[in-house]
């Protein structure tokens, strides 16, 4: 019995790098932040107040806040319903053992290109080639589509229609590969199983494959959702860094930083966003993970 | 099991959404690495004083360079950072109030002023009998002050000027003579007047200005009010005048709607805009500093391929409002151990007649810099014509330039004598830290006014929103 103990001990041990690293920058940045949230400090003067929630009573009252959360969720769900619907179509093909598709890895390859290009590239890349004077109004003028150049880069619309594709394509081979590491982990007797019982290719869709990469759907789902309330980069390059035109592309982090960017540095104001934004995405998280929860949760108890 | 799983992806969904939270904190992370300087200097041998020079330009090395001949105890570290997408603010930032501050820093006028305005720049105002003895150009150290106290200086003045090309204003105007275009000039009524001659008689093909963006300085520059006056948003009605002119010019295509720093504003300076079809189209003028001279409008002068040039062709004149636009200026950190030492290294890099001559009439040579610190990049030489803040020194040295490569470009016309009539008229009196916040909040709303697709009152709101998301503690109307 006491070497039992003894042993345990080591365990505490090995997680150690893992719960000092956490509670150094994970922990501490969250409470600093809520901490924060509740005061008037700006980096640019040593004193500093606490205000109780008048940062929160500003933010609600604010319409751009307002703007930056409808924003981040118009701009997350445009581009990551087309990516699960075009990700699932490649994964099903790809995995397809009737279809036996050639060459896979290249096309594997080629859609995850795009994840690999540093987001400042692909943002310097649109923004030239979107510009008054850039290639798209030349060629789409000279061609004859458009009577005069558009300027683009100022039509909210079109500016939109663009963050919501680069995310898509930076992102949809991930996905895709994603699923088909889950696809691919089924074992294939069931499906011959289900074969065998006369069962269509939906039906084999909706019964086996879906239950079965359930899990895997969940860790997509949140993990795309954070990354989406978190939208940064692509927005932020793509114009101004402010989310113009007409705060269009302005995302929570935008203004987040906006609000750490500004000639004083409010970081109290920027860090009660991030406590919305935070609250936001744990409570919609959460209501995934219970959504999502096994159902039959009797059997599964049983298994174990 | 299955419940341990869950609960572990719970846990690890939380600390994925932690992160959203640690962004204002990000920075910190990074500075580490951005203290080791990328230029290493020559290494420090016996007892070298060590004094850390933060910069988001690569100049002040030059003077770095000189300082450390005149002073050879001292070992300069400079770090150079740069602020393409605002990491040298972001990092500056960062490390108020921690060990990593520099001694000295540079300071943009972009954010110079919120920088004076806070508790983190020394009080430096011993220097200022320096600048009094070299009759620094009052703006220049007006802009390091503030509450009367002085916090910083700056080796350059950057009185603006406007600048246009001598063969179209003879096209359209009869003349190219810089005494007749400024009377013609002389002020933005005048200046619209002749925007529409220039387009007539071009046939809509000549620009007057690249963007309206071009001359929202020269507005601001000459308000009454600064934009906050006791805690509360001041719209001054030089505001609404160029918003006016803005409107007018972009409703009559007087300008070219070329972004400022975009591939068609450069296009215009060397001759190779087109527009969407193919056709070629001018830019008559360009409101540009005294840095825009040899920075801007110099090297943009040619074409990339080199079938186009403009050189030659320009001429500068005042223009229709006095006003001035960006320049550097050196603080001292308070936490500073070596404030003395910080304090010489200001006053020698913008209050030392010598260095300001050198610097301005190119003796900063590569051969020079070597000399002192072999390790110098060979592209560090200070070449001649840099506008000084000094009066004493600029009267000095203005006859020196009659012959420059800036003169040939500007036709013969001595620009430094140019920019030295244009400095002593420049105010910048009214500038504060939240300027560069509050001008930009207005770009977004004001360019959708252009366009036609919000009304004026409709900008001012949006303006006012996007204002009251940057400073909570504003008093908004």
């Amino acid at each position: 019995m006491k070497k039992k103990i003894r042993h345990d001990q080591y365990g505490y041990l090995f997680v150690a790098p893992f719960i000092i690293g956490f509670l150094i920058f994970g922990l501490y940045p969250v409470v600093n932040t809520i901490v924060l949230s509740f005061t008037d400090r700006t980096l640019m003067s040593s004193t500093w107040s606490f205000i109780g929630l008048k940062n929160f009573q500003n933010l609600f009252a604010d319409s751009t806040f307002v703007t930056a959360i409808t924003n981040t969720w118009e701009l997350w769900l445009m581009n990551f319903i087309p990516q699960m619907v075009i990700a699932f179509l490649l994964a099903i093909w790809f995995t397809n053992n009737r279809l036996k598709l050639k060459g896979v890895g290249v096309w594997r390859m080629i859609f995850y290109m795009p994840n690999l290009m540093m987001a400042s590239a692909v943002a310097a890349l649109f923004f030239s080639l979107f510009s008054f004077y850039g290639p798209v109004n030349q060629v789409l003028v000279r061609s004859g589509f458009l009577p005069e150049a558009i300027d683009f880069i100022r039509k909210p619309a079109i500016m939109r229609g663009l963050v919501v594709f680069i995310q898509w394509w930076m992102w949809f081979g991930q996905t895709t590969i994603l699923l088909m590491a889950a696809m691919t982990a089924i074992s294939p007797s069931l499906y011959e199983a289900a074969l065998v019982d006369g069962a269509g290719t939906f039906q084999m869709f909706r019964m086996i494959t879906l239950p079965l990469i359930k899990p895997v759907l969940i860790y997509i789902l949140v993990t795309s959702l954070v990354g989406g309330m978190q939208m940064f980069d692509i927005p932020y390059l793509l114009t101004d860094g402010r989310g113009s035109p007409g705060n269009s592309i302005l995302t929570n982090t935008i203004n987040m930083y906006m609000k750490f960017h500004s000639s004083k540095g409010h970081i109290g104001a920027a860090s009660s966003v991030g406590l919305v934004v935070f609250l936001m995405t744990s409570v919609v998280a959460l209501l995934i993970f219970f959504l999502l929860r096994e159902k039959h949760d009797q059997p599964a108890k049983a298994e174990r | 099991m299955k419940r341990l799983f869950g609960f572990l992806a719970v846990l690890m969904v939380m600390s994925l959404v932690l992160g959203a939270c640690g962004t204002p904190a990000a920075p910190a992370t990074q500075a580490p690495a951005a203290t080791e300087p990328p230029a290493a200097e020559a290494p420090a041998t016996g007892e070298k004083t060590v004094l850390n020079v933060w910069s988001f330009t690569n100049e002040i090395l030059t003077m770095a360079v000189a300082f450390e001949k005149t002073h050879p105890n001292v070992d300069v570290v400079y770090t150079m950072i740069p602020m393409t997408n605002g990491e040298y603010q972001t990092k500056l930032l960062a490390t108020l109030g921690t060990a990593d501050v520099p001694d000295v820093v540079a300071l943009e006028a972009a954010f110079v002023k919120s920088y004076v305005e806070s508790d983190f720049l020394a009080d430096i105002g011993d220097l200022q009998k320096y600048a009094d003895e070299l009759k620094m150009y009052p703006f220049v150290y007006e802009v390091g002050m503030a509450n009367g106290i002085h916090k910083a200086y700056a080796y350059q003045a950057t009185p603006g000027a406007l600048f246009y090309r001598r063969s179209l204003a003879k096209e359209y105007f009869g003349t190219d003579d810089p005494v007749e275009i400024q009377k013609l000039l002389g002020d933005f009524d005048k200046y619209t007047a002749a925007a529409q001659v220039v387009k007539e008689k071009s046939g809509g093909n000549t620009f007057m200005v690249a963007s309206s963006g071009d001359f929202q300085n020269l507005f601001f520059a000459n308000r009454e009010q600064p934009w906050v006056v006791d805690g509360k948003l001041t719209v001054d009605p030089m505001v609404n005048k160029m918003i006016e002119t803005a409107k007018t010019f972009r409703d009559n295509g007087y300008e070219a709607r070329a972004t400022q720093w975009q591939e068609g504003w450069f296009a215009g300076m060397n001759d190779t805009l087109k527009d969407a079809a193919g056709n070629p189209k001018k830019v008559f003028s360009y409101f540009l500093p005294t840095w825009g001279l040899p920075y801007v409008l110099y090297p943009n002068s040619t074409s990339a391929d080199g079938s186009s040039t403009t050189k030659g062709d320009w001429a500068v004149v005042e223009g229709p409002l006095p006003y001035q636009w960006g320049g550097t200026w050196l603080g001292v950190m308070k936490e500073t151990k070596n404030m003395d030492l910080a304090k010489e290294f200001v006053r020698f890099c913008t209050l030392d007649e010598e260095n300001l001559t050198n610097w301005a009439t190119g003796v900063y040579t590569n051969e020079y810099l070597k000399a002192i610190d072999p390790t110098v990049p060979d592209d560090q030489y200070q070449a001649a014509g840099d506008f000084v803040g000094s009066q004493v020194v600029v009267e000095k040295i203005t006859a020196s330039f009659d012959d420059s490569e800036m003169s040939k470009f500007l036709g013969g016309q001595n620009s430094y004598g140019g920019f030295a009539a244009a400095a002593p008229s420049v105010n910048a009196r009214l500038m504060q830290g939240s300027d560069d916040a509050i001008q930009r909040a207005l770009n977004d709303p004001l360019n959708s006014y252009l366009e036609g697709t919000i009304t004026l009152d409709e900008m001012w709101t949006l303006w006012k929103d996007a204002v009251r998301n940057e400073f909570p503690d504003l008093v908004i109307e």
